[in-house]
């Protein structure tokens, strides 16, 4: 049965990039003040407040950021809990902030993401993302990030015969799209040629395959049916939610061409919504590196296992094509603070659904599609929002 | 081998040169890294096992940049082989260029060896057989 209750009615993000002397509290309080008091949502409607944030204790040194956060952005006193899964962090908070209005205990709830990535030098934000990994059974033998997904696209290009080329479209699709978007990290297309360049990370990906170091927060007001006419005439409906999780480890994986808890996440989601691949309009995917978007695009049902690299190829994954991906420009190119990545893919796709998309409106918009996943691909969350009038 | 396997004594094994998996003793399936429950049967009784050794190349990547600790030893392979016993393990690929990885076939067969890290520790490798 399809979710009934739970109505998105503002949402909004911060610039995601280097946020040179803007502290974790502060980039969280902007994103809130941006989705509440700007938004016309009085803070004092907010009953409760869900969390995301990966690793605030080694980016900035700080735990129990929840009541900290609250503090600095005007919502003292509130329930809230800081919600983690690495990447996946942001939608679990999301999640649990659905579960509580469908639940009835809540109207009216704040989901927020944020994290520091840039006041830690680049090998010290390295070594907080590595702790999302298996620390004794994969990290110490030098496997990285970069490392999980060049392992990932060896084994999808040795199956399927995809290129380093149709992974390089794919940070060409996420440029151009973000070269629209004022919030993103990088504004600038970039030419296949660039994105090939061989400065290599873990071979076969190489920079432009691969997601930048952010600062970045994103938050969403989620509230029941009853009050949801309070705030906007247009509100978007979540009427689906999975979650999945699978092996921390890769070698334990079966099969390495695809990520089994995006599979799993796509099919609970689409059947609660009591909708299928073939329903959504569009998709926002966790494109952490380039190969991540090729296999979300599959394993979230949008094509054939090993037809996603065709997908970007023939621009069927373009903003005018027929299933578009990240029409904002994703986490490649707009930027990945970690904790906020989930509530910032949400906020992408409540203002296509909407038609506040500008520049970067998918043609169809009725009903979307968002994953979010975690780590290796160890915590996958997969939701499904429909415009309310649609 | 009746003694009760844990993590840190896996972890000793292979700085010891001397690798071992976990065996279920009421299924006998074989796993490696260690897992508290079984894959097979959901059983928690687990007892050493010794490996061939064999196994073949399922896939791999080339660490280009590696976090600090790991850095001096860039850029290096890091794999994922199946064992003859059926269980997949993360390792260290010798015997190949790192800046040649176009030469490496998946699929190959492989056998087990250490690599002596300049961190200090010694990795769980394979080599061509």
């Amino acid at each position: 049965m399809p979710l009934k209750k739970t109505n998105i009615v503002s949402a909004a993000q911060t610039k995601f990039g280097a946020l040179e002397g803007v502290t974790l509290r502060e980039m969280f309080s902007e994103a809130v003040d941006k989705a509440t008091i700007h938004a016309g949502i009085p803070k004092k409607d907010i009953q409760a407040a869900f969390i995301g944030s990966f690793i605030p204790e080694m980016l900035v040194h700080q735990g129990h950021t929840a009541p900290l956060l609250l503090d600095f952005a005007g919502l003292k006193g509130l329930p809230a809990t800081r919600h983690e899964a690495a990447c996946a962090s942001g939608a679990t908070a999301l999640r649990a902030a659905v579960m509580a209005i469908e639940s009835g205990i809540y109207d009216t709830v704040l989901v927020a993401g944020v994290e520091k990535m840039t006041s830690v030098s680049t090998s010290g934000a390295t070594e907080a993302l590595a702790a999302a990994a298996d620390d004794q059974f994969e990290s110490s033998i030098g496997l990285t990030f970069p490392g999980v997904f060049g392992i990932a696209a060896v084994a999808h290009m040795q199956k399927y015969g995809t290129t380093e080329e149709d992974m390089a479209r794919v940070a060409v699709k996420a440029h151009k799209n973000a070269s629209t978007n004022p919030l993103a990290q990088f504004q600038k297309e970039i030419t296949l040629e660039k994105a090939m360049t061989p400065r290599y990370i873990a071979w076969p990906l190489k920079l432009f395959d691969c997601s930048p170091i952010s600062d970045g927060a994103a938050a969403l007001v989620l509230t029941s049916n009853e009050k949801a006419k309070q705030y906007t005439d247009l509100p978007v409906k979540i009427t689906g939610t999975g979650q999945a999780s699978a092996s921390m480890n890769l070698c334990d994986r079966t099969d390495l061409t695809s990520f089994s808890a995006s599979v799993e996440a796509s099919k609970s989601a689409y059947s609660m919504a009591g909708l299928e691949a073939k329903d959504m309009d569009f998709a926002v995917v966790h494109d952490c590196f380039t190969i991540a978007e090729i296999i979300a695009s599959e394993d979230i049902g949008f094509f054939e296992p090993g037809e996603g690299a065709k997908a970007v190829r023939d621009g069927v994954t373009a903003i005018d094509g027929d299933k578009p991906i990240n029409p904002m420009g994703g986490l490649k190119a707009v930027g990945h603070p970690v904790g906020a990545t989930g509530v910032k893919q949400a906020v992408v796709a409540y203002r296509e659904l909407i038609g506040d998309a500008g520049p970067n409106q998918v043609p169809k918009h009725d009903t979307g599609v968002v994953h979010n996943f975690g780590g290796t691909g160890a915590t996958c969350v997969v939701t499904v929002m429909r415009r309310g009038d649609a | 081998m009746s003694e009760k396997p844990t993590v840190e004594k896996y972890l000793m094994n292979i700085q010891e040169g001397m690798f071992k998996a976990y065996k279920c003793v009421d299924c006998g399936m074989v796993i490696a890294p260690p897992s508290g429950t079984c894959y097979g049967c959901g059983s928690s009784n687990m007892e050493w096992t010794k490996v061939s050794g064999n196994g073949k190349l399922v896939s791999f990547t080339v660490i280009h940049i590696a976090p600090d600790e790991f850095a001096e030893e860039a850029p290096y392979y890091v794999a994922i082989v199946e064992l003859e016993e059926g269980t997949r393990v993360s390792s260290r690929l010798l015997g190949f260029d790192p800046l040649k990885p176009e030469e490496v076939n998946l699929g190959i067969s492989v056998r087990l060896d250490y690599e002596d890290g300049k961190s200090g520790k010694k990795y769980l490798a394979f080599k061509p057989a």
